[in-house]
């Protein structure tokens, strides 16, 4: 069994012999298994096996990158010597500040769970069977595809200036998609889970969910062209703000000035409803880490207070070029992490501050609107302009959820879509590393085909 | 690599495996990213491992390593037929890969230029020279991204009906990407050029003006606004053709959806789904393209596919399972990511057929709708029938005439009705829009296209 650290510790050395300024080094060693159901029968089992090493160089400012598959030293060096000679052959930048210094890694809990850890192919396989079951408990159902993931693996990092860590993670995903049929109409109700550990209930929660939205899309409905005040489930806010906090905040873009949220630090950006926080430290969180991709504690952040802009995403090199600390949002990709390319800036867990209103609640509120149950659109980071399709949206009239709505989409400025939160859900959930209950906007423009 | 390709397969079939197949890869690529005229990353990656498929009853075992010795094959390959065993049993619906011909081939694919052989140096001033000339352009480009990346992998794939091709796959892909400010106003523009091949892809016309077609749309699009929402007769270029052609029908024609009980375009091969005009195509065989390929990931002969003839929905892309599950043998659409991805069902180079208009008469007698071009993202859910996607700019049509420009109009549609809204498609046809298409957390290399084609009724997402 290799030690992963002492590869790590080893490799920074060999590199560093080589000449260059700072480096780090990622070595990995993860295993996952996956189950795929296709059309409610057992369709794949799969391993994966994914030991490998990434080496960061620095020469004049200028990194070079390089990784290879496996532990073989033989190897390892000539990734070294790559990863140097691509430092040295790029342009100087003055920007690059150093890497992270020795810190203690955070304790954080629930990184590792080792339920996860002992799964063996066979249980993840009647995972995915008894979630496919459970989500095809209607007559009306058609087809039920899931797919059940659990990985688990050891990460080790060391760098330059002598911080060296190592952190056990596991992690776990389920997906399942179900689609109802009656006479000519069809749709289709997805749901998902994503964290370090199994809950008892996580997959019945999945199915419950997919298997309801089915059915409830088989009364369908279009929608006129107009304004109309919007609830977003914990879906939708999931999506557009996973996009919109990892890519509008990432201080690269921020200093490029690529992203519409530049220049608004300690500006009032969204309602007084709105708070959320970037939290790496949260509990069996998919994003959680001890440390950062760099080697810097894992720490929780406020980014947006009471509607209030507060921070920027930082990694070790925007930090430098702005004079301050990195926010530890270096990211290796991914709940397991890879070796496969270089660290880049990331939020990790993404937490929405819950309202006091149920989804009912919301709904009765809203004598004519839309409820927004999913989209896989992101906003343009450049304006923060969001267009994009309703790709299971219902209608709600007089204060009920009607049928949904066919081919419709919303238009509306994220900075619109900050300010216009007037109700925030009291339920929370985990959707696509964001934890997040609904929320309404007051109004969207949504573009109809009635 | 070939030895220990076939001696993973007899292992997996000795424990048990009814069918079992191997894609085992070496590969090295190179990522250039410069921004804002300073190198950002230089990567260079090397992989090298097998990806083991074991077959039983009706369900799959899938197993892989990066370590190519022969204990690590058996292991994965044993790994995989246990699980295929253990998946067989609990595999409601049962059948048997059949009709598999054996396939003996090597194909190189051919470069004047090898990239591998092209110095760092080189292909960085390449990047560093796109990226100036987009940042000497104008004074209002505030930001700039240059992206160079090629790739080279031996791929060998093999399987027990004795198939056995070998691939040397070469590609490259280059990007500009510009941020231009005026006026508190921010707008991207961005340019590609990618295709397999050697380096002398990156000495032609379009890759070497690239940086200026890409700060040229961003100094464009300072002066548009977000379009109006609502439904309108569009007319989209060449690639918002091919994006048409890829998101709204083409992953709706992949059978493993059929199989999936996911797809609207279940049972319809045979029926009008377009207007009488309308054909597409999805063909690996186009040289020169970006989506080229000559075996897929199972081994089986590439071929064009005739999806959709004058309006009629002719088939589906099909791999070795779906191909035998329907009594139709694959037609060569199988491809994997590496050789740790499982190869699935994808498109290639896809595209809607010329019709006989000129592009100038789509636009005579329109008394409005908007012109639409140039393809930022889409995705489709083929069980929902829905899909979306997003031009980078669009023009107010008015009276025939292309008037005020707008910028990030989505466009959505319903896969059944989209093409029967097709009223006229122009004749000048071009295969021209490389870029990457995601499915199943696998990316494959895709070019889309087809011609200007005019679409009745489409709902178009904007602000105002």
């Amino acid at each position: 069994m290799v030690d992963l650290v002492e590869l790590a510790e080893r490799t920074v050395k060999s590199v560093m012999k080589l000449g260059p300024s700072d480096c780090d080094v990622i070595v990995t060693n993860s295993t996952y298994y996956t189950a795929e159901i296709e059309k409610g029968s057992m369709k794949q089992s799969s391993a994966f096996k994914d030991p490998g090493v990434g080496v960061r160089a620095f020469v004049n400012g200028c990194a070079g990158f390089s990784s290879c598959t496996g532990h073989d030293l033989a190897s390892i060096q000539k990734v070294a010597e790559q990863a140097v000679a691509l430092a040295r052959s790029g342009t100087p930048d003055e920007d690059f500040k150093g890497l992270p210094l020795k810190a203690k890694p955070t304790k954080v809990a629930g990184l590792f769970e080792k339920r996860v850890a002992e799964l063996e192919p066979a249980d993840v396989v009647d995972m995915a069977i008894s979630l496919a079951e459970s989500a095809g408990l209607d007559k009306r159902i058609y087809s039920v595809n899931a797919t059940v993931s659990a990985g688990s693996g050891e990460v080790a990092l060391a760098n330059s200036n002598g911080f060296w860590g190592v952190q056990k993670l596991t992690s776990f995903d389920a997906m399942a998609e179900t689609v109802a049929k009656s006479g000519s109409k069809m749709f289709s109700g997805v749901d998902g889970c994503w964290s370090r550990r199994t809950e008892p209930k996580m997959l019945d929660s999945v199915a419950n969910e997919a298997r309801e939205h089915a059915i409830m899309g088989l009364r369908q409905t279009k929608v006129n062209t107009g304004e109309y005040p919007v609830i977003i489930d914990p879906l939708s806010v999931g999506f557009i703000l996973g996009s919109t906090i990892g890519g509008g905040l990432n201080a690269e873009s921020i200093q490029r000035k690529r992203s519409f949220l530049a220049g608004r630090l300690g500006e009032t950006i969204g309602s007084e409803k709105l708070t959320i926080h970037d939290d790496p430290t949260l509990e069996w969180g998919n994003g959680s880490f001890a440390f950062d991709g760099e080697g810097v504690p894992a720490r929780r952040k406020t980014v947006i207070d009471k509607g209030k802009l507060t921070t920027y995403l930082y990694d070790s090199y925007t930090a430098g070029k702005d004079a301050v600390s990195s926010t530890g949002n270096s990211s290796r990709g991914g709940a397991m992490w890879t070796f496969r390319r270089p660290p880049s800036i990331s939020s990790s867990n993404i937490v929405v501050r819950k309202g006091d209103a149920s989804i009912d609640e919301m709904i009765k509120d809203t004598r004519s609107g839309i409820y927004l149950r999913l989209t896989f659109d992101y906003p343009n980071m450049a304006t923060g302009e969001f267009s994009g399709l309703m790709m299971e949206s219902f209608k709600i009239e007089k204060g009920e959820l009607g049928p949904s709505i066919r081919q419709s989409t919303m238009g509306i400025s994220m900075l619109d879509l900050f300010s216009r939160i007037d109700m925030v859900g009291k339920k929370s959930r985990e959707a696509f590393g964001v934890r997040t209950p609904a929320m309404r906007i007051s109004r969207a423009k949504i573009g109809g085909s009635g | 690599m070939e030895d220990l390709a076939k001696q993973a397969i007899d292992h997996a079939q000795k424990l048990g495996a009814e069918f079992a197949d191997v894609r085992m890869e070496s590969a090295a690529g190179i990522i250039i990213v410069v921004m804002d005229g300073k190198t950002k990353t230089l990567n260079v990656s090397r992989e090298s491992g097998c990806g083991i498929r074991a077959f039983s009853g009706g369900a799959w075992g899938f197993a892989t390593t990066n370590i190519l010795t022969q204990a690590s094959v058996k292991a994965a390959a044993a790994s995989a037929a246990k699980m295929a065993r253990a998946a067989r049993a609990k595999a409601k619906v049962k059948f048997e890969i059949s009709g598999v011909k054996a396939v003996r081939a090597r194909e190189e694919y051919r470069t004047k230029e090898r990239a591998a052989d092209v110095p760092t140096e080189e292909k960085l001033a390449f990047a560093m020279s796109q990226d100036k000339v987009m940042r000497d352009m104008d004074k209002r480009i505030t930001s700039t991204n240059t992206r160079y990346e090629d790739f080279e992998a031996e791929r060998v794939v093999a399987n027990s009906f004795g198939t056995l091709t070998v691939t040397v796959e070469r590609w490259l892909i280059g990007t500009c990407l510009a941020w231009a400010k005026s006026d508190g106003i921010v707008q991207r523009g961005h340019a590609n050029s990618g295709s397999v091949g050697g380096y002398e892809l990156m000495r032609n016309e379009v890759s070497q003006n690239l940086g200026k077609t890409a700060a040229e749309q961003a100094i464009r699009l300072l002066d548009s606004t977000p379009p109006p929402a609502g439904k309108f007769t569009v007319i989209l270029d060449n690639k918002m053709t091919g994006m048409l052609a890829h998101e709204a029908f083409g992953h709706a024609c992949e059978a493993d959806g059929i199989l999936a009980g996911a797809s609207v375009l279940e049972g319809k091969v045979g029926e009008m789904v377009g207007a009488e005009g309308v054909s597409m195509v999805d063909d690996p065989t186009v040289k020169n393209t970006f989506g080229y390929f000559s075996y897929d990931w199972e081994g089986v002969k590439a071929r064009k596919h005739v999806l959709i003839e004058n309006g009629e929905l002719k088939g589906y892309l099909h791999n070795l399972e779906s191909g035998s599950r329907m009594g139709l043998g694959s037609n060569g659409a199988a491809r994997s990511q590496a050789y740790n991805s499982p190869p699935i069902i994808r498109m290639s180079n896809t595209y809607i057929g010329p019709g006989d208009w000129k592009k100038e008469e789509l636009f005579e007698g329109l008394k409005y709708g908007l012109l639409i071009q140039g393809s930022q993202y889409g995705y489709v859910e083929p069980a929902k029938g829905q899909f979306m996607f997003k031009c980078d700019e669009a023009y107010e049509i008015r009276d025939g005439e292309a008037g005020q420009r707008f910028r990030d109009a989505s466009i959505s549609g319903v896969i059944l009705e989209v093409l029967k809204k097709v009223d006229a498609l122009a004749d000048d046809f071009v295969l021209t829009d490389p870029g990457y298409c995601g499915k199943s957390g696998q990316e494959a290399r895709t070019t889309d296209g087809g011609p200007h084609v005019r679409v009745k009724d489409m709902v178009v997402g904007g602000m105002s």
